[in-house]
This record gives structure tokens, sequence and C-alpha cells, in this order.
């Protein structure tokens, strides 16, 4: 019997572990998702209900700012795909958590704009923009500083892992952007 | 299907940014029905080629990738609909 192999037992319970952290990780993408959704829908409902002052909130909101953090995001996603999937997971997840972090500055500075405009519109759906929008940029900021973490070590299971959940806050962004931004 | 598997990544960012180009584009100049028709297809899309193109979701569990594609058309198709129906 090789020495080095591990026991049948230890093998199977290292399998079990794997799969329980893969459903954990899912039940918390799902439950992003689930919170997001209803945030999202509440815009939306809001919007129909308040049209004047989604169209006072669309005149505030810096469209050109919010399509460049756009295509820095999706670039960091693409950095993200390549550290999952290609050579150097390392450099990639650097070069993504770099982009998280160019997202974050762009979106800051979008707020530094948008603000003074915004504060003066009395409705609910104020709220709940910043309160979507900052809630984003929260998973944003925790994500891209636990890519660098991990980035200092990076394993094929934890690099998949930050990836997956990388992908899913850029999906939420995609969404966002429609329901929020354009229109 | 196996086309789908192998999907350079290059070419899926290339789609992504061009399809946000297009729906800015879209959100400035189309008047408002077509503009929620074509901001919801385009961000339908660009919701498809995260999880099929950097997800790569489809080759473990094509049920979750069908999930999220899913879950991503009703936010998708709501938020054209809200814009169509400002008209």
């Amino acid at each position: 019997m090789n020495a080095h192999a591990p026991p049948a037992r230890f093998a199977a319970a290292q399998s079990t572990n794997e799969g329980g952290m893969e459903l954990l990780l899912w039940i918390l993408i799902w439950s992003e998702f689930a919170v997001f959704g209803a945030f999202l829908i509440a815009f939306l409902i809001l919007g129909l209900i308040d049209p004047p002052a989604l169209a006072r909130l669309h005149g505030a909101l810096d469209l050109p700012l919010a399509g460049a953090a756009t295509a820095v995001l999706l670039t960091s996603g693409f950095f993200a795909a390549r550290a999952a999937f290609g050579p150097s997971p390392r450099w990639n997840l650097i070069a993504a958590a770099l982009g998280g972090l160019g997202f974050v500055a762009l979106k800051l500075v979008a707020y530094g704009h948008e603000i003074p405009a915004i504060t003066a519109v009395e409705s609910r759906l104020v709220e709940l923009y910043f309160l979507i929008t900052g809630f984003h940029l929260a998973h944003v900021l925790f994500v891209a500083l636990i890519m660098l973490a991990i980035a200092w070590r990076p394993t094929p299971r934890r690099t998949g892992t930050i990836a997956a959940i990388w992908h899913a806050i850029d999906l939420v962004w995609l969404l966002i952007l429609p329901v929020i931004y354009l229109g | 299907m196996s086309s789908l598997r192998e999907l350079p990544l290059p070419l899926v960012l290339g789609a992504l940014l061009l399809a946000t180009g297009l729906g800015l584009l879209a959100s400035m100049l189309l008047p408002q029905v077509p503009r929620g028709f074509a901001i919801a297809a385009l961000s339908l899309i660009k919701a498809a080629l995260l999880v099929i193109g950097f997800m790569r979701l489809q080759q473990e569990s094509r049920a979750l990738a069908g999930a999220l594609i899913g879950y991503a058309a009703v936010l998708c198709v709501l938020a054209g609909l809200r814009i169509a129906l400002a008209a």
C-alpha cells in the first residue's frame, strides 16, 4: 500500500466536505440574488408609481461614468475567469481585484457628481438607489480585498470559489444597469 | 453545445463590451418602446454571456446555468417592460 495515498475513508470525507462547501457557496450566491432581486423589483414598481421622480433621478445619474464602470467590472470579470480556467492565477486574481477597486473609484466619483442633484429629489427611489448601488459597491470592495488575499496563496479551489462569487457580483451589476440607469 | 463550451474568453469580453456600448446607445437614441425591448434583449445577452462564457457553469450543471439565466431573464424583461410602458 502506498504510504502517501490518503485512506479511502479520508478521501470520501474530503469529497463530501467539498460538496458541502460548494452547496454553501451556491446558497450564499442565491441568497444575494434574492436580496438584490427584491430591491430591483421594488425599484421597478416605485418607478412605475412615480414616473416624474424616476425622470428626475435619471437626469441626475452619470450614465457615461456608469458605462465606464461597467466596462471596468466586465474586464475584471475576464481576469477572474482567466484565473479560474487559465495559467497564472495569481496575476489574474490581482488584475481582477484591481479592476474591482477601479470600479469602486469610478462609482465614488459618480456619487460625488450625483449626490447634490439626487438629494434634491424627494422620493423613496433615491433611498433605493443608494441602498442598491451602495450594497453592491460594498460587495465589490469586500470581494476585491478577499481576492487580493487569495492571490497571495492561490489554490484551484479557492480561485474557483472567489471567481464564482465575482461573476455573481458582475451579474448583479448587469441587472442594476437596465433597471436603474437605462431607460 | 460543444461550441458554447469552447468560447474564448477574449471573445466573450469583446461581446460583453459591445453589448454594453449598444445598450448605452439604445438608452440615449431609441424611442421609448423599442428602447425597452433593445435594453431587455441586450441585458439578457450580457447575462447569458457571463454565465456561459465566464462562469462556464453549463459544463458542470446545465440546471444551475439555466436557473441563473432564467433569473436574469425575469429582471431584464421587467426592466424592458417598465421602460416601454413609460411611453
